[in-house]
């Protein structure tokens, strides 16, 4: 057995960012673990330290030689392997091949069961581990990757890596393990936080590692996390029940921007929380990396957590520097919206004309306008009352005002809430400024919707808007194109008439391409409608397929036309768990009604002459009878799952049929009359589903 | 910070001083209207080829669109930066730039300094370069930039740019909330010259011609010719001049936009131009200048 020592890889960088350094840290133990089994290397734990400046991989107890092996290998019978002159045989050759020697050297003996086989000796020195690590660190480093990130070059070097690599500290035990990247080498040294424990440090073993960090003032990942968490859980304390907000990836990158954090408290001027919250937490949480306060009734207070890299000594400084930053931002926002407040909500709309929607649409004004007939028409198709109706128009008209607002200007993310702002201070009612507020969501698949219907009005308006307009200029969304997120606008459409299925898509659609008609910008709105139609069917289908539905299914409800959502998915589950529960009949049944769409001729109608008909074409007949008016019946009243029963209780008429019937009889009358039987039959099937489509791939 | 701080202008020496001992040829400003300090033709188009170069000046820097009349104490249309360009990017760039913050009274020591993540990408430049925006305590002082492509070019070596944002920094120095307040110099009586002493009226005036005043369709003309002339002097294999009139077609675009006279679609097609001249003149100057040898250049000459 050889010898075991602790084994350390520092690679030590410039500041590396959050996101790709948090990746690199899951694929650095994978790299070390498999890279040391590869090469032979037993080892015990891989465990990875990590901060912006630095990724390491810490490995206990990794041989530093490679086993001596000796083994014996059986290849083919020896019967098999020589032939008649005692040469040996392809079989022998490719064996001996396959283990590396030749075939001079493959023994022959009889082993345990009797019978007299070829061996391979094999015998492998035991190699030192120190070259073997050299490459394996070489060839980690090399080969970590940067998903959604690009890597870069740095001086005259034309190796790259997500910052430039400044040094790296490689042992096996206190021997330094040579390894070169770039123009730099590898050493026994680390490097310290950068004015706390500035310099190289020793690190005399691999085992000493993270206490040489420790006394040059860095913290690992776990252990940075655990102090800033500490910290807050005591600034929490000393505020009797307060909450510090600490949004998950905002959190992660603040522990990826330090080695040594402190956690200090800073204060803006309590007038600034007039300013709207989500701006002050915007600006604190996005742009500063701050976190906010609430105290214990969950309001926003004028203070907020810094984590500082300093020397904790320095903290009077730190926060002093902090605090102006905050107060000069604040104060611009606090400007803006004083501002915003002296303009009426009109006249910001007004000046919406001088916003650019998209080229060929027209302005943010046209817009406007377009969604308050939409929003209008949309209410009324729900029966509304006059004044819901009303107010559904109203905030279409205001849901953009505030795109012109100098406060969204700048704070961009805030548009729609800065919105609902305005409308309250202006005394529009609740739901009104609701309805602004909360019309740009759902901003993705699975996002809460607009929480009324006024807002959901408002919503829907504007996204069908957005998609039909793009279908109208003949600028579709494609596979690498879709600036104005219609795809997204769609999923929104799809997930709001699901709350709203009185609402028919179609006539929405209509209306909007009408308004865009309206405005002068010329398409054929037949054809667009058409194309719009298919677009939605294709998002209802996409949908469909995540929820699990078998694809054939989703062809056979797209095929009859539905693409008003909740219908859609209702028929879709409705068949989908039919046909699960009982799939044989289902394969079946739609075996037969291929069949019998194959042979139908459209042209002859579903009269059929009662008088002509056999015993199976009689009962037929009057399963098809029963099964329109339980088709019809479902329907109407939206079960689906009745509909599909009404559909499956066809098998047994329609397989009896073809099994006592020919249907092409010579006798035109009869032939002609058996068709129109089956053309009644498929007819029964129209409204529900194309079962047809079912039979397709078998 | 328990020294007077510097005023303004000893900042700029300051920095002169100490990067011109790190071998920095300390230059001037170019002499024409630039967005960033990275448009000097000592930074751009020094970045491309294999020679050596380190640099580095003040560069007063023009963003029309961003003038407040003078009543925004931290934003104005015309503002300073102050440059460094290394190249090849050294081992200790990093550590250089911490000694330069010490040079002008603001000790990393004392303050908490941070490398924040801060991709740059130019698109009328056709450049980009990793790095990072540096904060002193949570304030943004400084870009950081590893240059990897310039005019479309992959540069090699990497210059780093090193640009601080000089009265950003100077206001922290001095302690005060409005950039018109700056100590920029002293009379020899005591009296103290206020950075709004020395421009104050130039942004109320600037900002009323750049919003008001500019003459939409003589900077449109003003955009053509020059665009026509970048290529005439490219057909003479003249960068250095076809560079200049870039310059002047981006200036004219940033008037334009500042006017408001441009569309969605008019400024991407402005940007798109003026990317195309910037990228035929930085291949022109490797082609032409910085992959040739100095005998090789005379023969041009």
């Amino acid at each position: 057995m050889a010898d075991k020592k602790d084994f350390l890889l520092e690679i030590g960088t410039e500041e590396m960012p959050s996101a790709p350094l948090s990746n690199a840290v899951a694929q650095l133990g994978k790299l070390v673990d498999e890279g040391l089994d590869e090469l032979g290397l037993s080892h015990g734990k891989v465990r990875i330290i990590s901060t912006p400046r630095r990724l390491a991989a810490l490995v206990a107890d990794v041989a530093c030689a490679t086993e001596e092996r000796n083994e014996s290998r059986r290849g083919p019978a020896a019967r098999i392997a020589f032939d008649a002159e005692g040469n040996p045989t392809k079989a022998a050759l490719g064996f001996a091949r396959k283990q590396g020697v030749n075939a001079e050297q493959l023994r022959r003996h009889v082993d345990a069961d009797g019978n007299e086989y070829v061996f391979a000796e094999i015998h492998e020195e035991s190699r030192p581990a120190e070259p073997l690590l050299t490459q394996l660190c070489e060839h980690i480093i090399s080969h970590l990757e940067w998903p959604n990130y690009r890597s870069q070059r740095w001086g005259s070097e034309h190796v790259s890596f997500v910052r430039p690599v400044r040094w790296i500290c490689a042992l096996l035990g206190s021997e330094v393990i040579d390894v070169t990247y770039g123009d730099v080498t590898s050493s026994n040294t680390t490097r310290g936080h950068r004015v706390l424990g500035a310099g190289e440090h020793v690190v005399a073993e691999p085992k000493l590692y993270e206490d040489v960090l420790r006394s040059a003032c860095v913290l690992g990942e776990e252990e940075r996390t655990a102090v800033i968490r500490k910290g807050i859980a005591q600034i929490e304390a000393e505020r009797g029940g307060a909450h510090v907000d600490t949004p998950r990836a905002t959190f992660q990158e603040v522990v990826n921007l330090c080695e040594w954090p402190s956690v200090i408290v800073g204060k803006f001027d309590e007038e600034f929380l007039a300013v709207p919250h989500e701006i002050i937490c915007e600006s604190m949480l996005s742009n500063q990396r701050y976190f906010p306060i609430y105290d214990k009734n969950g309001k926003l207070t004028c203070e907020f957590v810094v984590v500082s890299n300093a020397d904790p000594r320095c903290a009077a400084t730190v926060i002093d520097g902090n605090e102006r930053v905050v107060r000069a931002r604040l104060d611009d926002a606090k400007f803006f919206y004083d501002e915003d407040l002296k303009v009426p909500m009109d006249e910001f709309v007004e000046r919406l004309s001088q916003v650019v929607f998209q080229e060929k649409l027209g302005s943010m004004r046209q817009k406007v306008e377009r969604m308050e007939a939409l929003a209008l028409a949309a209410a009324h198709q729900l029966d509304a009352n006059e004044e819901l109706a009303q107010k559904a128009q109203r905030a279409a008209h205001l849901a953009k005002a505030d795109l012109v607002s100098q406060a969204v200007i700048e704070f961009t993310s805030q548009q729609g809430v800065m919105g609902g702002y305005y409308a309250e201070a202006a005394g529009e009612p609740v739901d009104i400024a609701d309805a602004i507020r909360e019309h740009y969501r759902p901003r993705f698949a699975g996002d809460k919707l607009p929480s009324g219907v006024v807002g959901q009005l408002v919503a829907l308006a504007d996204k069908i808007d957005t998609a039909c307009g793009m279908f109208a200029i003949g600028e579709p969304p494609t596979g690498s194109a879709d600036p104005f997120a219609v795809r997204r606008a769609a999923i929104g459409v799809i997930a709001i008439l699901k709350v709203l299925p009185k609402l028919e898509l179609r006539k929405l659609i209509h209306c909007a391409l009408s308004s865009l008609a309206a405005q002068g910008i010329s398409f054929d709105v037949a054809e667009v409608e058409t194309d719009v139609v298919k677009f939605f069917a294709g998002r209802l289908a996409a949908m469909a397929k995540k929820d699990g539905i078998a694809p054939d299914t989703i062809d056979a409800v797209s095929a009859v036309g539905v693409i008003d959502p909740a219908e859609f998915f209702a028929r879709a589950h409705a068949l989908d768990e039919a046909r699960s529960s009982q799939p044989e009949l289902f394969d079946d049944l739609a075996v037969a009604y291929a069949r019998a769409a194959h042979l139908a001729d459209k042209n002859l109608g579903i009269e059929v002459d009662e008088t002509l008909l056999t015993e199976s074409e009689s009962v037929l007949l009057q399963a098809c009878c029963e099964g329109e008016q339980n088709v019809e019946k479902a329907l109407a009243s939206g079960d689906y799952e009745g509909a599909c029963r009404s559909l499956a209780a066809l098998r047994e008429p329609i397989d009896r049929f073809f099994d006592d019937v020919l249907v092409m009889d010579e006798d035109t009358k009869l032939r002609e009359n058996r068709l129109r039987l089956l053309n009644r039959f498929a007819n029964v099937f129209a409204d529900v589903a194309d079962i047809g489509v079912l039979s397709r791939k078998r | 910070m328990s020294t007077t701080p510097l005023s303004f202008q000893d900042m700029i020496l300051a920095l002169e001083h100490y990067w011109a001992d790190q071998g920095c040829t300390v230059m001037q400003p170019y002499d024409s209207e630039v967005g960033a300090g990275t448009f000097h033709t000592a930074t751009l188009l020094r970045s491309l080829g294999p020679a050596a170069w380190r640099t580095c000046y003040p560069q007063p820097c023009r963003r029309p669109a961003d003038g407040r009349y003078g009543e925004n104490p931290n934003r104005m249309q015309h503002y300073y930066q102050f440059q460094v360009v290394l190249k090849p990017s050294p081992a200790d760039s990093q550590e250089l730039y911490l000694g330069s913050l010490t040079a002008i009274g603001l000790d990393p020591a004392e303050h908490d300094v941070r490398f924040v993540e801060d991709d740059w990408e130019s698109p009328t430049l056709g450049a980009w370069g990793l790095g990072w925006e540096v904060w002193m305590d949570g304030m943004e002082v400084t870009q950081f930039t590893y240059f990897q492509q310039v005019g479309g070019i992959e540069v090699d070596p990497v210059p780093v740019e090193i640009a601080y944002g000089l009265e950003r920094i100077a206001m922290y120095a001095q302690q005060v909330d409005s950039v018109y307040d700056l100590v920029w110099s002293w009379l020899p009586d005591g009296t103290a010259i206020k950075y709004g002493d020395v421009f104050l009226e130039n942004e109320r005036e600037f900002s009323a011609y750049n919003f008001e005043v500019a003459d939409v369709p003589m900077m449109r003309q003003k955009f053509d010719d020059y665009e026509r002339e970048c290529h005439a002097c490219l057909d003479r294999k003249l960068p250095l001049p076809g560079y200049d009139c870039v310059m002047k077609c981006s200036h004219a675009f940033n008037l334009l936009d500042s006017r408001g006279a441009l569309s969605a679609v008019e400024r991407a097609n402005y940007i798109l131009r003026v990317r195309t001249l910037a990228k035929a003149c930085c291949e022109s100057y490797l082609a032409e200048v910085a992959s040739k040898s100095d005998a090789e250049k005379k023969e041009v000459a």
